[in-house]
């Protein structure tokens, strides 16, 4: 099935090329992984996927839906969620209330209403038991350590409820235990039926999380693949190595 | 702001891990229990203070000098509808507000619309107003909204100062009063109670939008823009529309005032000066709270008349309002309850801070459940990334 | 229709007034280029410039233009002073914000003080050569004016060619363009910041002295002066330099051209219609950076 296609992206800042007429294609239902080494345009993509910047030329469909242009909550709300580099929650809400501010209402309605109804917070709270941070309900999520923060930004993601999850780099800075316990987290919410593209620079994560690779280098896309494909392909080899 | 949270927090914690040995539930209830009781009791004295204050007031000054206060602590509650959900700082209020009252007045004195008619007409204008002027400020970030609301009140003064012909020019404007026959007292006394009621709604929408989904919207747009709208919020339309109801509100506040004072100088209604007050009056207060632009705009409110009785207009005003903006800015950006809640915290040895922080106790609690989540160099690794 | 030849003498008056915005706005770019900081307070320094050198004229006799020579350095420190001990002290989250409040506190106790120490008489300098003017062209240019476009002129291309060419240009320019880069490179940038924020309120101390030889001066005048400098720089694009330089002269003159037709408050407005126009069709500004599109 197709999910999300991008065909002819290209973006430059300022004369120089951070992507350059990339046309990729994830996979449905899949984890998908997106590496490169640092300034291949793996974020600028990112960005521009999600619109949080306007690329130069090119197209981004997903699931027959043109996303082209829009702006980033139009494409939240078209299904497809994300988290930052180096993690960004809301500082100085509650862990809660961080969840909640995913709740997107509808109506007019929904709107006026009370941001703590039963039915909201049962199902963030749901949430933060998955992640195991539900005792930290009431804490103010500056108050939490970075992993903690990194778990909260994940339950927030997902209680916007999206089918495509982009995850940027989901390991970064984080102990090994933790990093065992998202990729479980992301197995299993695949498994659910969630597609996920990841940036990332753990390459054991990736090529033992993923099942289809796109390697970046210099704004476009060398390789792409099952990671058994990846992991003996010497263009890749050649861009990491610097061949 | 992680350097000024982080000692409270671990100090409160020594606190109650060296003495509540008690339950860990039974304490909150009690001391909530004793808040709640508290809080009615302040409400009860505030609210009766309110309403016997123009029968117990010495004399018609002590009047005026309330309905002033209640006028800004309109001013400063209606900004801090932008200020306190949104983070965006609007130094250029004081536009809407003359808006408000000269909207009120030309519609009364060129269109012979009743007072009351007039001042919602008005009100309604300016929310109008407040679109395109919103479109043109709110579409990309802080710098440009600080810098579009300065340019409207300097603009506006250029306008009303220009436009001799159609509002008075220099000279200013007089408004006719809404009731005629009526005595001075009395019309004080019903202009009293009018602001009040102004005061009630505009506190009540504030405490609405606090509670509601779109609040919370609002609110996670002060925290992180970029992150609200990742999670889908249509940051630019929530924007805009707590921009006119904070517009429409001030319009409200100045053209109530317009009907009230009976005399319009632009110099004073578009002045960057009266938007200053409403952020000082916001802030020091504290722009979270609901009652936080209220007890400002009292404290600086009062202060400003105390000193133009005592000292007339000197541009030490300018000097004094200024050094307070600055300490305010620089030593206390969350205003002055959350401060002082810190200090009674302290002083009555409870563990909590605020309703919405847990103890630190707790938190350590959860640290050590949730283990391995809590890497060594976290601390570091976040300085870095902020 | 007005005449051929008053057209072009108000084109050449608004030049040498777009010399000035030029200058003062270049100050506030490298404000905003630094560290995302609208400052305020900046006409207020200018306008404090003005007084001194109005008052040292009337103290001791001295031409304005030397004051120069005090008010410059002095300026310089005073803001090398307030981005370390001030600007740096504020949270990195709410600085933008928080900047604007606190530099607009400082616009006012600068005008409190000078209303308290000047009062607020309205105050000029009457020099030999206040009166004197050229012909040029047919059109009648005062003495005073053309000075303090040199002035101007003389000190954009200084600061133009020392942010270009010499090593601190370049860290500057460096710790503009990507803070932590410049950093990984070993530019000191906290040093490198406080030192931008010092040349641009230079910046303000020249324009000072330019605006005392031609105008008169009161405390409040620094409002008619920050409202179309942010205009210039919104419109120039946020944090270019020479953006803000082109849209210092086309707005200047096109002041300039309708003052012509028009009351001085009215030709006015053509700076806050650029502002409002340029924020609601093109927010990042004309000749902008990619620094403007956030902010």
């Amino acid at each position: 099935m197709s999910g999300l296609e991008i065909t002819g992206l290209s973006k430059s800042f300022g004369g120089v090329c951070a992507l350059d007429d990339v046309s990729v294609a994830f996979p449905h239902g899949k984890i998908n992984a997106l590496i490169g080494p640092n300034g291949s345009g793996k974020t600028t993509f990112f960005n521009c996927v999600t619109g949080m910047i306007r690329a130069d030329s090119g197209r981004i469909t997903y699931r027959g839906q043109d996303l082209t242009g829009r702006p980033p909550h139009r494409i939240a709300r078209a299904g497809i969620g994300r988290s930052f580099q180096l993690c960004r929650v809301f500082p100085r809400m509650t862990v809660l209330d961080n969840l909640l501010c995913a709740v997107q209402p509808r109506t007019l309605r929904a709107k006026a209403g009370r941001s703590h109804s039963r039915a909201e917070t049962e199902r963030a709270r749901h949430w933060l038991t998955r992640m195991g941070i539900d005792h930290l309900e009431r804490a103010e999520a500056q108050n939490l350590s970075w992993g903690q923060q990194k778990l909260l930004e994940l339950a927030g993601v997902l209680m916007s409820e999206p089918e495509t999850i982009l995850l940027d780099e989901p390991a970064g800075g984080v102990n090994p235990a933790l990093i065992d316990r998202i990729c479980a987290l992301v197995s299993e919410l695949n498994a659910e039926g969630r597609t996920f593209l990841v940036v990332e620079h753990n390459m054991d994560l990736v090529m033992s999380l993923s099942h289809h690779i796109v390697v970046f280098d210099r704004g476009w896309p060398i390789a792409e693949g099952p990671p058994s494909a990846i992991r003996s392909d010497e263009k890749v080899l050649g861009a990491y190595l610097g061949v | 702001m992680r350097s000024d949270s982080e000692p409270r927090t671990t100090t409160s914690g020594s606190r109650t891990g060296g003495g509540g040995r008690t339950g860990p539930l039974a304490a909150p209830i009690a001391r909530h229990r004793v808040a709640l009781g508290m809080k009615l009791l302040l409400y009860a004295v505030a609210l009766t203070a309110l309403f016997t204050f123009p029968d117990v007031a010495p004399s018609r000054y002590e009047v005026t000098v309330a309905i002033t206060l209640l006028n800004y602590a309109v001013l400063a509650t209606a900004w801090n509808f932008v200020g306190g959900f949104t983070g965006y700082i609007s130094l250029g209020h004081g536009a809407f507000a003359g808006l408000g009252a000269y909207g009120t007045a030309l519609l009364v004195v060129k269109a012979e619309l009743p007072s009351f008619p007039a001042l919602f007409a008005a009100a309604a204008l300016v929310g109008l107003i407040a679109v395109p002027v919103g479109y043109a400020a709110l579409r990309v970030r802080g710098a440009s909204f600080v810098i579009v609301s300065i340019a409207l009140v300097l603009v506006l003064l250029l306008v009303f100062q220009s436009w001799a012909s159609f509002t008075g020019g220099s000279r200013g404007m007089v408004v006719p009063r809404p009731f005629p026959g009526m005595l001075r007292t009395e019309h004080h006394r019903v202009f009293y109670f009018l602001f009040a009621a102004l005061l009630a709604l505009a506190l009540v929408t504030w405490w609405l939008i606090d509670r509601s989904r779109f609040g919370l919207g609002l609110k996670s747009i002060r925290e992180d823009e970029d992150k609200a709208q990742a999670l889908g919020t249509p940051t630019f339309a929530y924007k805009l529309v707590v921009f006119v109801v904070s517009a429409v509100f001030t319009a409200l506040a100045g053209g109530l005032y317009a009907l009230w004072f009976g005399d319009l100088d632009p110099v004073f209604q578009f002045s960057i000066l009266s938007g200053a007050y409403m952020v000082l009056m916001a802030l020091l207060g504290g722009v979270r709270h609901l009652y936080g632009p209220l007890l400002g705009a009292l404290v600086v409110g009062y202060a400003l008349e105390y000193s133009k009785l005592e000292y007339g207009d000197t541009p030490l005003h300018l000097v004094t309002a200024g050094l307070l903006l600055a300490v305010v800015v620089l030593f206390m950006p969350d205003g002055v309850i959350p401060a002082v809640r810190g200090l009674a915290a302290r002083f009555l040895g409870g563990g909590q801070s605020s309703i919405r922080e847990v103890t630190a106790a707790e938190l350590l609690h959860g640290q050590r459940a949730a283990g391995s989540a809590a890497p060594p160099d976290s601390r570091t690794r976040k300085e870095v990334s902020s | 229709m007005p005449s051929a030849g008053l057209v072009f003498q108000s084109v050449l008056l608004g030049l040498l007034l777009g010399g000035l915005y030029a200058l003062l706005a270049a100050g506030l770019t490298l404000y905003f280029g630094i560290m995302r900081v609208v400052m305020i307070a900046h006409s207020a320094f200018l306008i404090l410039a003005a007084y001194l050198a109005w008052w040292a004229h009337r103290e001791t006799g001295v031409d304005p233009l030397l004051t120069l020579v005090v008010t410059v350095p002095l300026f310089f420190l005073a803001g090398v002073a307030l981005q370390r001990l001030l600007l740096s002290r504020l949270s990195p989250v709410t600085l933008t914000m928080m900047s604007v409040l606190l530099t607009f506190a400082i616009a006012l106790v600068i005008e409190g003080l000078l209303g308290y120490a000047f009062s607020g008489t309205q105050r000029r300098i009457r020099l030999g050569y206040s009166s004197t003017s050229l012909e040029l062209f047919g059109a009648r240019i005062a003495v005073v004016k053309l000075i303090g476009f040199a002035l101007a002129a003389l000190s954009l291309l200084g600061l133009y060619l020392l942010l270009k060419h010499s090593r601190f240009g370049q860290a500057l320019r460096a710790t503009i363009q990507h803070r932590e880069a410049a950093r990984l490179l070993g530019i000191d940038t906290d040093r490198v910041a406080g030192y931008g924020f010092g040349l641009g309120l230079a910046t303000a101390a020249v324009g000072g002295t330019a605006l005392s030889l031609d105008s008169t001066i009161y405390p409040s005048l620094h409002w008619h002066w920050i409202g179309p400098l942010m205009a210039i720089i919104v419109v120039g694009g946020l944090g270019s330099v020479p953006g803000a330089a082109i849209a210092a002269m086309t707005l200047g003159m096109m002041q300039s051209l309708l003052q012509i037709e028009l009351a001085a408050t009215w030709a006015q407005t053509i700076f806050y219609l650029a502002l409002f126009g340029t924020l609601a069709f093109r927010p990042q500004g004309f000749f902008g950076g990619r620094l403007a599109q956030r902010f």
